[in-house]
């Protein structure tokens, strides 16, 4: 088969050749000097890498070569070509997390559907309990939910986590909690417990391991929300006790986004049926169903764009040019406890966790509201602060939690000490605008809407001249638009991490 | 509000044939008879959606809070009129039609006697699907409707008729031993796969909707290549469409149709929505709007391929070409192998802008998909040409798809390819009259069809 013509899978260094730069230079230190390798608009303080992450320069450009690797010849792209480096990417991210086999690991779009798609297999019965949190993030709530809607008898068992608190206090109430569920529950039903390892709202670095453990020693099932964690922490799955692991590389790992991996040791996979799409590499369960079944299903189960995926590779490539995990980690962990203490100085609040035990690179500060105003919720308050923020060219997540409002603020490698203060002299008079403006009966029940038209610095253009040797023109936009946007999605604003 | 900037092109575009390659970007060596798999996208849409990906790293909150929210409303608003769709709110955006589909099926609350309903020529992964849901409890049961081809449209509903109503005969007996009436889900292909032929999908659902059985339409390859859809017409109980298909927008961008009287069947999104609530139905479209963090420039780019086709002359302009080419390419190619169009009548009532030719193997030939994957690499690696390969009904056929940048020619050179191609399988394999050792060269491939 050996032909000069033919064409052959090729290794993603062959294809990228964006990353090419990084061999030639020296990365700047940690701090402002590297916002240039990001592509924020100019000043905007970006306060929040938690919620979507962000692409470095370099990973965007990497993606455009992979993207148009794909359009070059889309057969050979999917029905040979991505398979080497998606297997590649795995292999790495397996290596990164401390999986044995690369065979327990595989790629998903999100944190949501890798947690979906294992609680959807389960086949859940009357008799059955999920353990969940009220601090469990929005999707996999709903998804708990739901599953209890469609599961006549299934009982959903709620640990309360209200910040602050102390891990072991956590603990403690962890034990207790968990020892009742399995008092109360029908013998030989099965108990399913979903962990964060590091919760959204407020940020917190939970005792996960230990929490696992006190399930395994009962036989309860642990399915961790850990999407948080790659990039932020080192991981070691191999040894952690859990039966899934689910983590966003998109958000602390710098790929792009839509891509997060699901790892299920071999004994896991046994529950696992189906990919969700099923994939056209389902065999129904039996003795004629290869052990590895799910890991195929999961390789192809409908057309998506793998340059999410691939962009792991690059995205690594460019962690270990900018310091490597260790220093990222080290320096963001710093700042977070560094930055809290200045922010809440500066607002003259409280950090929520001022000896740090729950904190990496996020951290949380009460938000300077006078005490009968924290008192009384009001969702319309959440709106306000993240329009206000916006208008402002900075962004941090604000959010309400056991009776006060808090913000919750990302360190990232391109954040300084500054940025704390410059966002907490914001937060000062945003808190007192919004004070005034309730006093005022001014704030409309469900929305405000902010203007952004000054946010472009140039209208949306929506295309580029394309190479003018070919002749063909450029496509140019019927009217170029100012972006005008209505903040009125109250619960987006305060549920989304 | 953020609106999708309407795109207006400087100059005319190429002619259609070869020199519209300059609006994509293939390798110059390949010759792209495939298309219906993976779709294509043009240049001047990854261009125009650039601006896009840029906004979403300039400020992730806002162009994740707020910005791609609107601009997606926006674009539904289009796409929902395009598909002619009664209202906004009955279309939303799913990455793929195998999504959207098993976001449909595992909605329905399965029952004891119900039936799940596809046929031999559904999809592969849809067959899964199917086979999944009756896998697990409350086992419905899993049936299949057989359409073999050569065949004819007045045949294919004449044969669905009478299979509908024989579901309806299981299920009347079953329901009076159950003491209730169990429901039949039919999936239904509007254009199948393998082979590329366009179905009498909207009569197939009237007589679903005459015997009381759901159609859970697979439209995957409707949009842009089967013309004046008009759902609210049809009016199927449930349709999905693949966008990056046969409409040029980025993968994965397709489209989920729930008529408001079915919303309620749909009890939630997959991933489930933090707006889930019991019931559904009442937020259909907020359950969709967020489903997790995923690239949404896809589902905005849907918008810039329609100003492309626009650009190009529109979608008859469009289908009329790649329909011409389809037929006439067909036929020479047909002709070369001394085979035949599957699609026998005179009128091509099965081709739009897919035709399937016959190869030229004698009727013993094995049905292995080993031969699926020595015409791959006889094909697709070593010559860098590729239809789609499949077995159906005693041969082995290909699916070219005619597109703007074809032309008849195309057919000629895949027509020599797969004469060579074949001759040399046939000595590696034998003609399967006689034991012959199949040479099996890579052990490790995964199995993908589309």
């Amino acid at each position: 088969m050996s032909n000069t013509q033919s064409i052959a899978p090729v290794p993603i260094d062959q294809i990228v050749k964006a990353t090419n730069i990084l061999q030639k230079s020296s990365a700047p230190k940690f701090g402002h000097e590297l916002l240039p390798y990001f592509s924020f608009k100019q000043g905007f303080l970006n306060l929040n890498n938690g919620s979507y992450g962000a692409l470095p320069k370099v990973v965007t450009e990497a993606c455009n070569e992979l993207m148009a690797w794909q359009e070059e010849n889309t057969d050979f792209y999917y029905r040979i070509g991505f398979i080497p480096p998606l297997i590649g990417v795995r292999e790495q991210l397996a290596q990164l997390v401390g999986a044995s086999d690369v065979d327990e690991l595989v790629m998903v779009p999100n944190a949501s559907t890798g947690l979906g798609v294992v609680l959807r297999n389960f086949l859940w019965q009357c008799g059955d309990t999920i353990i969940r949190c009220n601090t469990t993030y929005a999707t996999v709530y709903k998804t708990i939910q739901y599953i209890h809607d469609v599961t006549p008898g299934l009982e959903i068992s709620e640990f309360q986590l209200l910040f602050p608190t102390t891990r072991q206090a956590i603990l403690d109430g962890w034990q207790k909690h968990i020892t009742s569920v399995k008092a109360n529950a029908p013998q030989g039903q099965k108990i399913v417990a979903v962990i964060d390892s590091v919760v959204a709202n407020p940020a917190a670095a939970m005792p996960w391991k230990e929490m696992v453990k006190i399930c395994k020693d009962v036989g309860i099932w642990t399915i961790i929300d850990g999407a948080h964690s790659v990039g932020q922490e080192d991981l070691h799955l191999a040894d952690c006790g859990a039966d899934f692991f689910v983590s966003n590389c998109h958000k602390w790992l710098n790929t792009k986004r839509g891509a997060a991996f699901l790892w299920m040791p071999k004994e896991s996979q046994k529950i696992m049926l189906t990919t969700i799409p099923t994939s056209a590499s389902y065999v129904t369960p039996g003795p004629d169903r290869p052990e590895t079944n799910i890991v195929s299903q999961f390789q192809y189960n409908g057309t998506i764009d793998y340059t999410t995926y691939l962009s792991v590779h690059v995205a690594l490539q460019w962690r270990e040019w900018v310091g490597g995990e260790a220093a990222i980690h080290q320096y963001c962990n710093n700042l977070a406890k560094q930055g809290g203490a200045l922010l809440a100085q500066t607002m003259n609040t409280k950090v929520m966790d001022p000896n740090g035990e729950f904190t990496m690179a996020m951290v949380n500060v009460t938000l300077p509201f006078p005490s009968d105003f924290q008192a009384q919720y009001d969702a319309s308050v959440g709106t306000a602060l993240s329009n206000k923020l916006l208008a402002r060219n900075m962004y941090a997540v604000t959010y309400y939690h056991n009776s006060l409002w808090w913000t919750r603020v990302s360190a990232q490698i391109w954040n300084e000490l500054s940025d704390f203060s410059i966002l907490g002299n914001a937060l000062v008079t945003i808190c007192s605008e919004i004070v005034s403006e309730h006093k005022n009966a001014n704030v409309p029940q469900n929305c405000k809407a902010v203007s952004f038209s000054s946010y472009l610095e140039q209208p949306l253009q929506g295309a580029v001249a394309l190479d003018s040797n070919n002749g063909i023109g450029a496509p140019r936009p019927v009217t170029s638009t100012k972006v005008t946007l209505v903040g009125y999605h109250t619960q987006l604003a305060s549920i989304r991490p | 509000m953020a609106n999708v900037v309407r795109l207006q092109y400087e100059s005319k575009p190429p002619p259609f044939g070869h020199e519209m390659r300059k609006c994509f970007s293939f390798d110059p060596e390949y010759i792209n008879m495939n298309h219906g798999s993976y779709g294509s996208l043009p240049s001047p849409v990854a261009e125009a959606i650039k601006p896009y990906y840029a906004l979403a790293e300039a400020n992730p909150d806002l162009f994740h809070r707020f910005t791609s929210i609107d601009l997606i409303r926006d674009v539904r608003k289009r796409m929902a009129k395009f598909v002619g769709a009664a209202h906004t709110e009955e279309v939303v955006f799913v990455p793929n039609a195998s999504h959207g589909l098993n976001t449909i099926l595992r909605s329905f609350i399965w029952e004891e006697g119900d039936i799940i309903s596809s046929c031999n020529t559904t999809y592969n992964s849809i067959s899964r699907t199917a086979e999944y849901i009756s896998d697990i409890p409350p086992h419905p049961e899993a049936v299949q409707f057989t359409l073999l081809f050569p065949t004819s449209h007045s045949e294919i509903i004449q044969n669905w008729r009478a299979y509908v109503k024989s579901l309806n005969e299981i299920r009347n007996q079953s329901a009076q031993k159950l003491g209730r009436r169990p429901k039949i889900v039919a999936i239904i292909d509007s254009i199948i796969s393998v082979p590329g032929a366009l179905l009498p999908w909207k009569e197939m659902v009237k007589i679903c909707k005459e015997e009381d059985v759901w159609s859970v339409v697979d439209g995957a390859h409707s949009i842009g290549q089967e013309l004046d859809l008009n759902l609210a017409e049809a009016n199927p109980d449930f349709w999905v469409t693949n966008c990056h298909k046969w409409m040029y927008a980025k993968r994965g961008c397709a489209l989920l149709y729930v008529p408001k009287r079915n919303q309620h069947i749909i009890k939630a999104s997959f991933p489930t929505s933090h707006a889930y609530k019991k019931g559904g139905g009442s937020n259909f479209v907020e359950q969709f709007e967020w489903n997790g963090t995923i690239d949404f420039v896809p589902y905005i780019s849907a918008s810039c391929a329609l100003d492309f086709r626009a650009w190009l002359g529109g979608e008859h302009v469009i289908n009329d070409y790649c329909h011409r080419i389809a037929l006439e390419g067909g036929k020479r190619l047909a002709q070369i192998l001394g085979t035949e169009i599957i699609d026998q009548g005179q009128d091509f009532q099965f081709t739009l802008s897919m035709v399937n030719v016959a190869v030229p193997f004698p009727p013993t030939m094995s049905s292995a998909f080993e031969i699926d994957m020595a015409f791959r690499r006889k094909l697709l690696i070593k010559r860098k040409i590729y239809p789609a390969f499949f077995y159906h009904n005693g041969k082995w056929w290909i699916r070219c798809s005619a597109q703007i940048w074809s032309q008849v020619e195309d057919f000629e050179v895949l027509g020599e390819a797969i004469l060579e191609a074949s001759k040399e399988i046939l000595e590696e394999f034998g003609d399967g009259t006689e034991k012959k050792t199949m040479i099996i060269e890579d052990k490790d491939e995964r199995l993908i069809v589309n």
